[in-house]
């Protein structure tokens, strides 16, 4: 049975989203994609120039 | 509005690179002059034969080593499909369909063009290097698609 929860107070769920949000994998793999992006795009730029 | 700091970094790094490709897309497209096909002449498409330069389709020189080459475009052929060019030749190509939609592509060169009737499609190449080049057709046209082929000799 579902019970209301009177213990938690607001400073115990501010606490708790710090601690849930630690974005390095998020952070790494997006550099990851942004570098392999940059590559692509300035691979295909100098081909274009190198064939003008 | 509570923002991660990593999420910051990313956001910024992100809007920058666009920054950085757009000018560098735009100071080659409007100061360097590097444009795509042109495709802003049109032409009847029933009366391709009649109207000039298509008329008399092939290599013309216009000035001191510099040609155009006019080629018609049609199912399944270029007309001329053997051509010849002197090396270091400025050759400006005009390219347009009779029928359909087809492609003009110079395999390992910049020259890549959708060919639509109505429309001429122009672009300038100078050939520096003596071999053979292919044209293609690169947008299906039908069922003589890949047989649409030609060639081009760059010679001394």
């Amino acid at each position: 049975m579902a019970k209301p929860e009177l213990q938690r107070t607001k400073t115990n769920t501010k606490k708790m989203k710090e601690h849930d949000t630690s974005l390095k994998g998020t952070l790494a793999s997006v550099f990851l994609l942004g570098f392999f992006i940059i590559f692509s795009w300035v691979s295909v730029y100098f081909l274009f120039l190198h064939r003008l | 509005m509570h923002m991660h700091k990593y999420e910051k970094i990313w956001l910024t790094f992100g809007i920058a690179c666009l920054f950085v490709f757009l000018t560098v897309i735009g100071v080659s497209a409007f100061a360097e002059g590097k444009q795509p096909p042109s495709c802003l002449t049109t032409i009847d498409p029933e009366k391709v034969d009649q109207t000039p330069p298509f008329n008399k389709p092939g290599l013309v020189k216009t000035g001191d080593n510099e040609y155009q080459l006019n080629i018609v475009v049609s199912a399944f052929a270029f007309t001329p499909n053997q051509i010849e060019i002197p090396k270091g030749a400025k050759v400006t190509i005009n390219v347009t369909s009779k029928d359909v939609i087809h492609g003009f592509e110079v395999a390992g060169t910049n020259i890549n063009m959708m060919v639509e009737p109505g429309y001429i499609n122009t672009i300038t190449k100078t050939f520096n290097q003596t071999g053979e080049y292919t044209i293609l057709c690169n947008e299906y046209c039908g069922a003589g698609h890949h047989m649409m082929t030609g060639r081009i000799k760059v010679v001394e």
